[in-house]
């Protein structure tokens, strides 16, 4: 029963951010300092995939390989991603 | 120095030798029935099915190869020698494409079928039907490369398939979109099969065969399909957006897309560089196991021999710009893959050098498959050093797009294709239980061996003749006379091996259980060829010696599963080995592919042509779902793995792991979108590009609503828990109508777009914003039609009893889809 407590709570909070970042666009941030507003929008997207992975897909009570085997996959995107961009400029 | 008639494992000494067992079980039709191929999901057969199949892509490769070297016998105009200008580009584009997609891969893959599960002391793969779905979609990508040459013209863009030139502008015809969805079947079939075998291998090892006692060949095979995993993702999403362009009409790589041209070459060498080590790892494994069994040797540095292939797999995703150095990249980089390029050299030496060690310490015995993989090691060291100077910054820009290119890979990857010539006589008679003309084998080889190096050694020598065209300066004439030659010598060797092979297959002698003294894996333990389960018993080295365990003490607890189907009882292990619906996936895959080829930028042709494709993509689209339905429901029970070693992956059920390595992938294949998008943002300039949908208040209502329905398959898990069958219908119906209510809230959105002239073909911007979005779709859509199976399951009383893992599994996925969404959201819609 704490494991539902814990997940709503967790849904709450998913919501609330996800509200955040619609939030800094609102408020103007992008245009005011877009640089920040990038880095905002994108820390906020972090933490929610996360949680979720953490908590909704249980990550945090597996073997630690798994969280690895994940990883695995989203370093290969950022080495993608950043190095193709970087070569660019 | 071992006992010869004594076996020696990897992991311990075999102090049990079953006897003759030829069992093919009560579930499978006889193996002359041609039934029994169509249904098997046996890892043996399946192997044999990879095996055969491969070698006869090699023969259709190298026929093309013999009219690429006919065509070269002399300098040519176009319209000159036995080929047009067009017929040569197609030959040239296929024979690499056949060759490296169609043979190589696929034939480790067959020895990685039969020979890993032996020598983990499994008895099949974690997911049979899988593994019989990943050779039917290999066969049927391959069938649809035979059709491509009859729809218009194959692709003829060569196998890098470079853009912009495999735009529709450029490459128009029908067959070239044929050939890329080959290539884009070809990944589901290799993704499918790296699910497989990463988990087999992990979760199904024998009782005491840690990894670091794994046999080398089933080491190499696991760094094989873990790059396989995440390398042909990224070629699978480069080909779904080629596809894309094809098809919808999106414009990533037009001409008139900046960056689009560089875009391709990144996402294609993310995935090509890996791929010369997914090619040569497995013959490399091949190679050290021959070594060890002919030299009597075990192998000089085993532990650094590893860690070195480990570094070599890691590194190989840090180099694919080295082939982007005539590129408009910066200097910056370029210097640095130069110096990444450099770094994946040292790995290599050191096994190179173990290997030469391996020997020196030993006694060698030259039979066929030493000569091969000797042959192998010394071709494959003259391909490493010709390739440094194309890892060299400014010698790149004088041997890029030259014959160098051409003699340098050819010596690398035909050098793994030697090995494994080597590694087909070795396990000929495990697989066959018959045994080769050995001398009709050194034949094969000396004639192998003069054929390779007069073939390709000439074109070092005429490395000044530009690739891809059979136009070259005289002076080079007699060098290229010497390679046509040397293909039709090397040509024959291969008439001399498929002689040699099919001759004894019929009427060789029959093999020992291990014709191989010294030999050192738990394959040689067992008959030739083994029987349908494998092993006598329960294979296990938990005494530090290979013994096979009666049912009595084997401590396994009879464990068996369902291979994604739905459950059946586990107290009696019964594990089927048949299933039709592989096969008529791989039908159905085939006709839809088909039929979706006639599709071009966003239509298909006028009149009866038109009905045809249009008609075969109904056709195939309704029978692929059908086919893939049926496999679900279907009952089937396989092994299920944990009763022995499972480092590091302990605790995490068979298909669980299954599910969290498919989603690795996807990681890669939804970065690969997401990494194209920022890409061509950047290349157009990030602050000038804004997003596409004017208002990101329908985004931020679709968040909701998934992160809802994420909620939604948590409370459905919690109320499987509590074995509340209301519960689980309830949360899943839930889950059901916000999938849904996202679908709606993005088609109106896209129809509003489209009100206003806003298309899948207006500009990168839009491009990039539809098809990324429309692939997050397309997985809400899968999800949906699992959901609405899960309901109807549900329903019936499914899940309520147990712990719920099906609902588990499905809720990695849905969460996952969520997760994609998170970042996609902010993306498209706020920065």
């Amino acid at each position: 029963m704490a494991r539902t407590k814990l997940y709503t709570g967790i849904y709450v909070a998913l919501f609330v951010i996800a509200t955040m970042q619609v939030g800094i666009e609102q408020i103007g941030l992008l245009e005011e300092s877009y640089v920040l507003a990038l880095a905002l929008i994108t820390a906020f997207s972090v933490i929610k995939a996360v949680i979720v992975a953490g908590y909704f897909q249980h990550l945090v009570w597996e073997p630690r390989s798994l969280t690895y085997v994940m990883m695995l996959g989203f370093v290969g995107f950022l080495a993608l991603t950043v190095a193709a961009s970087y070569s660019i400029q | 120095m071992t006992d010869e008639t004594q076996p020696r494992t990897d992991g311990g000494t075999a102090t049990a030798l079953p006897g003759d067992s030829h069992d093919d079980g009560s579930h499978l039709p006889p193996r002359w029935s041609i039934k029994r191929w169509l249904i098997t999901t046996n890892h043996k057969d399946v192997g044999i099915l990879y095996i055969v199949t491969a070698m006869f892509f090699l023969v259709f490769g190298g026929m093309l190869a013999l009219l690429i070297r006919a065509q070269m016998w002399a300098p040519r105009a176009p319209g000159e020698g036995i080929l047009s200008a067009m017929a040569y580009n197609q030959a040239v584009s296929l024979h690499g494409l056949i060759m490296v997609f169609w043979f190589l891969s696929p034939i480790a893959t067959g020895f990685g079928n039969y020979i890993v599960p032996l020598q983990i002391g499994a008895e099949d793969l974690a997911f049979p039907r899988l593994n019989a779905l990943s050779y039917w979609l290999y066969l049927a990508s391959g069938l649809m490369v035979f059709a491509s040459f009859f729809q218009g013209s194959t692709f003829a863009g060569g196998w890098t398939l470079y853009a912009p030139l495999n735009i529709p502008a450029f490459m128009p015809s029908i067959g070239a979109t044929t050939t890329v969805f080959a290539i884009v079947t070809f990944c589901a079939s290799v993704t499918v099969g790296g699910v497989n075998f990463i988990t087999t291998i992990h979760r199904m090892r024998a009782p005491g065969l840690t990894m670091r006692s794994l046999p080398l060949f089933t080491w190499s095979w696991l760094l094989t399909v873990w790059m396989m995993l995440l390398a042909f993702a990224a070629l699978l999403a480069a080909c779904m957006i080629l596809l894309s362009d094809r098809l919808l009409g999106t414009t990533y790589f037009a001409m008139t897309t900046d960056g689009g041209s560089v875009l391709w070459t990144h996402l294609f060498w993310f995935f090509g560089h890996p791929e010369v080590y997914i090619v040569f790892f497995p013959a490399l494994g091949a190679m050290a196991e021959i070594f060890q069994t002919f030299s009597g040797n075990r192998i000089v540095g085993r532990k650094w021999f590893i860690v070195s292939m480990v570094l070599v797999a890691l590194q190989s995703f840090i180099v694919w710009m080295h082939h982007m150095f005539l590129t408009s990249i910066n200097l910056e980089v370029k210097t640095l893959f130069m110096a990444t390029t450099i770094g994946i050299s040292l790995p290599f030496d050191l096994m190179v050098f173990a290997l030469i060690y391996t020997l020196i310490k030993g006694r060698i015995r030259w039979d066929t498959p030493m000569l091969y993989a000797f042959g192998a090691l010394v071709l494959f060291i003259v391909g490493g050093i010709t390739g440094v100077f194309l890892g060299a910054v400014v010698l790149d820009y004088e041997f890029r797009g030259t014959y160098w290119v051409v003699a340098h890979f050819h010596y690398v990857m035909v050098s793994g294709a030697t090995a494994l010539i080597g590694a087909l006589f070795y396990w000929f008679p495990k697989i066959t239980g018959k045994t080769y003309n050995e001398f009709l084998g050194k034949v094969s080889f000396a004639v192998f061996f003069t054929g390779f190096n007069l073939l390709y050694f000439p074109m070092f020598l005429a490395w000044g003749t530009p690739r891809r065209v059979f136009a070259y300066r005289p002076e080079y004439l007699v060098w290229h006379r010497i390679a046509s030659v040397g293909a039709v010598i090397l040509g024959i060797s291969f008439l001399l091996i498929i002689y040699n092979l099919t001759k004894s297959l019929i009427s060789g002698d029959d093999a020992a259980a291990n014709p191989w003294p010294y030999s050192t894996t738990a394959e040689w333990a067992v008959s030739s060829p083994p029987p349908l389960e494998n092993f006598p018993g329960t294979p296990s080295y938990a005494s530090g010696a290979l013994e096979f365990l009666g049912s009595d003490d084997d401590g396994s607890g009879a464990a068996a599963a369902t291979d994604g189907g739905h459950a059946t009882e586990h107290e009696e292990v019964h594990v089927d080995h048949a299933s039709v619906w592989p096969f008529v996936t791989g039908v159905f895959s085939f006709v839809t592919v088909i039929g979706l080829s006639g599709l071009q930028v966003g239509s298909y042709p006028a009149g009866l042509e038109g009905l045809f494709y249009q008609a075969t993509s109904v056709v195939g689209v309704v029978g692929l779902i059908s086919a893939i339905s049926a496999m679900g429901y279907e009952n089937f029970t396989a092994h299920e793995g944990g009763f022995g070693e499972t480092w590091p992956f302990g605790g995490v059920e068979n298909t669980k792991m299954g599910m969290w390595v498919f989603l690795a992938s996807d990681v890669v294949l939804f970065g690969a979108f997401i990494g194209a998008s920022i890409f061509l943002r950047v290349a157009y300039g990030w602050t000038n590009w804004h997003p596409v949908p004017h208002n990101p208040i329908p985004g931020l209502v679709n968040t909701y609503l998934l992160l809802s329905s994420s909620f939604s398959v948590i409370l459905a898990l919690v109320a499987a828990k509590k074995h509340s069958r209301k519960g689980i219908v309830a949360s899943l119906v839930i889950t059901f109508v916000l999938g849904l209510g996202f679908l709606v809230n993005k088609g109106i959105e896209w129809l509003e777009l489209f009100h206003e002239g806003v298309w899948l073909d207006s500009g990168v911007r839009a491009s990039t914003y539809f098809l990324t979005t429309g692939l997050h779709m397309g997985h809400v859509i899968a999800g949906l039609l699992i959901t609405a199976y899960l309901i109807w399951r549900a329903w019936n009383g499914a899940y309520s009893e147990g712990s719920g893992e099906t609902l588990e599994y499905f809720g990695l996925y849905w969460h996952f889809v969520d997760i994609v969404w998170l970042f996609l959201f902010p993306l498209f819609y706020i920065v």
